[in-house]
């Protein structure tokens, strides 16, 4: 294919778009990853507590909770998998661009990640008839290679939204330790621990033994709730070192954005008001119901957080270097000359549904340029977006993309392919007729193109 | 040339061959085990290397998949766009392997651990299943990656199957390679009796893979030029070990195991050179990104003090485990 844009066959999802696709799986992989990074911390602390004398403390390491630790690891690995060949489906050239920058760290990550393995098994199966030392060496490899997992992929995900000095030839390691890599890796740590505490609670809650010796199993199991008390700082600390447009989308900018920021925040701080004052200051029991709720409402948290990362990258999904189109800055100006499609291989699979050229050409379009974070009728429907503009306010806000909205990418495609857009979207608007007029008026055309002009190539806020 | 793979991929392509038979191994003794452990059960013969397969199976799975992500990282480095393309064309069929491995691996835990055998056979039948389904899909999309003039047709198609005839005696090959593969290592924990027993699997894995290469031979499949001498190597190297075979079943206790696993690790390293030479032809140029990237130092100490720390796990476990009273 001889092509300056390495074209993929894109898939669609029905009325899901891409981002609930790629969010639902990260979600999932995300919450049984940090529990399983949490637990094997605590499973450690209460190992250390029993061999020390303190009652129930060995019963609770051997208990369900042991099971819920091999059942997230196993379960978060192969999520693991999931979320590469998923956002293939969704990205490929960015979880390309990922492998091809960080694939040593990857090596490196997949190397703890098997230790990680080989002591997680090992204490599960042998752990009973370990002495002491062993149980607790093989613990804390255990502990100390999940949380390295952790760290390597931090950095490479928190890569993506602050390449930090990297974006000035400043190498890998100014990439990976980046701006926002120490907040994103203290705050994923401290969401790791508060998991594995809700869930030792709903776990000692089931275990059979008097209440008040629940009770003290519940006092030690929620210390490692604390540190989500200073969610909030973190989150700060976080939002304070993002690019400065992500930050006012965030801040208001975006409303769906500030909501999640909203519920994010506030789950976090329910749950670390609960743990503090009610647990460790006031020393309450915790029975399971409750335990389980809080635990849905920090599910809550790690989804709209994570929604709230993947969202604040917009419009790139590696900043400054690849669009969520997944097209680089640079490609932005040939596409503007070649149009967007004139490289592309693959044919509509529903070539038959348009009546003229200008819609299949339109459709095209749609799917090289829109389709990565729209759909045409279902999840963010850009046929129900743009609904009520005239055909013009169409013509420029499409042309002029960046301006319209800033989490948006500059149109990568000239005048024609902006009328075929505009074309298809005025006739699924109006109910996919038989027969639609061709739009091909030189003067429509040349509007378009001074408007691309005008605009440029850059992304909103750069120059 | 013996070694057909030029600079600057090589790296590359050592680590993504190495980690590959690593991971080869592993899954062979989960498919080929859990297969055995299920005919066992349809039997309803009480047996030892049975018995041992159903306990090790869900860790070995767990193992497998583990080893599998190696490659599947290098992978993405040597054939990017093939890759991710055959991802796309099968699309949500072959995001299917994750599902399919996520219950084949709690199935393997059930049948470890249920009395009823009812239940066992149930268990066992589901992870057979689910896990020819996975390698049939990696055998699908190992070709589909190569056949880039059906790309567009098949994008347009809207298939998710890709129907080439090598397909089925492919997978036929490997199934047998994992039978064999199975009885080398069950054999390493097995009396003599039972090496008997898997001495006569892993010559009928060997027979499974001889019929799946008259096939693809009439299916008119070549081994490229580049690839001839270690065609030869694994020739060798399958006929000392169907020699070994022999020799093990007639005198289990000798030396004759230690002779089939040199030999069947030699005809496996051979065989994914073998497996890989035709796909060198859609190998991309390296990218400048991935070639300038920086870290293999943190990775190689990183995976020495892996190799220590594994070793000590194994070994903490064999001298410290308090024996049960």
């Amino acid at each position: 294919m001889d092509s300056p844009v390495p074209y993929y066959p894109v898939n669609e999802f029905g009325p899901l778009m891409k981002g609930l696709v790629i969010g639902g799986v990260g979600i999932f992989h995300v919450f049984l990853a940090q529990f399983a990074i949490g637990g094997g911390m605590l499973l450690y602390y209460f190992e250390r507590l029993g061999q020390r004398g303190v009652p129930d403390a060995r019963t609770f390491v051997d208990s369900t909770f042991k099971v819920l630790v091999l059942v997230s690891f196993v379960v978060g690995a192969l999520s693991g998998v999931a979320m590469w060949f998923t956002t293939i489906q969704v990205g490929a050239r960015t979880i390309g661009l990922m492998i091809d920058e960080f694939h040593w760290l990857w090596a490196t990550e997949w190397v703890w990640f098997g230790i990680e393995i080989s002591a997680g098994y090992a204490f599960y199966r042998f752990g009973p008839t370990l002495d002491h030392k062993a149980r607790r060496r093989l613990l804390a490899i255990y502990a100390i290679a999940s949380w390295m997992s952790l760290f390597w992929i931090n950095g490479i995900l928190a890569w993506q939204l602050t390449p930090g000095r990297w974006l000035e030839g400043g190498g890998m390691w100014a990439g990976f330790f980046n701006p926002s890599f120490w907040p994103s890796l203290l705050f994923r740590t401290a969401v790791a621990t508060t998991l594995a505490a809700l869930v030792a609670c709903i776990v000692i809650n089931t275990m059979d033994l008097p209440r008040e010796r629940k009770a003290a199993l519940i006092r030690i199991a929620s210390r490692f709730a604390v540190p989500m008390a200073v969610m909030p700082l973190l989150g700060m600390w976080f939002v304070a070192v993002i690019p400065a447009d992500s930050r006012q989308w965030l801040m208001g900018g975006s409303m769906p954005m500030t909501m999640f920021v909203g519920v994010a925040a506030a789950a976090s701080l329910l749950i670390g008001a609960y743990v503090v004052v009610g647990l460790v200051l006031k020393r309450l029991y915790i029975n399971g119901a409750t335990a389980t709720l809080l635990l849905a409402l920090a599910f809550g948290a790690t989804a709209a957080g994570e929604f709230v990362r993947e969202g604040a990258r917009k419009p790139y999904t590696v900043r400054g270097v690849l669009y969520s189109t997944s097209i680089t800055p640079a490609e932005v100006a040939a596409l503007r000359i070649d149009g967007a499609t004139k490289h592309d291989p693959y044919p509509l699979r529903d070539q038959a549904r348009y009546p003229t050229p200008q819609l299949v050409h339109g459709a095209k379009v749609h799917r090289t340029l829109c389709d990565a974070c729209h759909t045409l009728h279902g999840a963010n429907a850009v046929v129900e977006l743009t609904r009520t503009w005239t055909d013009d306010q169409l013509r420029l806000n499409i042309s002029k993309l960046q301006r319209t909205k800033a989490f948006m990418p500059p149109f990568a495609g000239n005048a024609a392919d902006v009328e075929a857009v505009v074309q298809l979207l005025r006739w699924e608007a109006a109910g996919t007729p038989a027969r639609w007029p061709v739009s091909d008026d030189p003067a429509t055309l040349a509007q378009i193109k001074t408007w691309l002009d005008e605009v440029g190539t850059s992304a909103a806020g750069e120059p | 040339m013996m070694w057909p793979f030029a600079s600057p991929h090589s790296g590359w392509l050592v680590l993504y061959l190495l980690t590959f038979a690593v991971h080869i191994v592993l899954v062979s003794y989960v498919l080929a085990g859990t297969t055995y452990a299920l005919i066992q059960a349809l039997r309803k013969k009480q047996d030892p290397i049975a018995e041992r397969a159903r306990d090790l199976l869900p860790f070995m799975l767990g193992l497998g998949i583990t080893a599998g992500v190696a490659p599947l990282l290098f992978i993405q480095l040597l054939y990017q766009q093939p890759f991710y393309t055959a991802n796309l064309l099968l699309g949500p069929r072959w995001g299917a392997v994750v599902p399919a491995l996520i219950v084949g691996f709690y199935a393997l835990y059930l049948a470890k651990a249920t009395q009823t055998l009812r239940i066992r056979r149930l268990a066992l039948g589901v992870g057979v299943v689910c896990f020819s389904f996975v390698a049939w899909s990696w055998t699908e999309i190992h070709l589909l990656m190569q056949d880039q003039p059906a790309w567009r047709e098949m994008y347009a198609a809207g298939d998710r199957m890709y129907a080439q005839t090598g397909v089925l005696p492919r997978l036929l090959l490997w199934l047998g390679a994992m039978m064999t593969l199975f009885a080398t290592l069950a054999a390493w924990w097995a009396a003599a009796p039972e090496r008997r027993r898997l001495a006569v699997i892993a010559l009928a894995g060997r027979a499974v893979s001889a019929l799946a290469v008259v096939l693809l031979v009439m299916g008119d499949a070549t081994v490229i030029s580049a690839a001839h001498g270690w065609l030869y190597l694994m020739i060798a190297a399958v006929a000392i070990e169907v020699a070994g075979w022999v020799w093990i079943r007639l005198a289990p206790d000798g030396a004759g195991l230690t002779l089939v696993t040199a030999a069947s690790t030699a005809a496996l390293l051979a065989g994914v050179v073998v497996r890989e030479a035709p796909r060198l032809a859609t190998i991309e140029p390296p990218r400048a990104a991935a070639l300038e990237a920086s870290g293999f130092p943190v990775f190689a100490l990183t995976a020495v003090l892996g190799i220590a720390l594994i070793v000590w796990i194994v070994r903490s476990i064999r001298d410290r485990a308090v024996p049960p009273s």
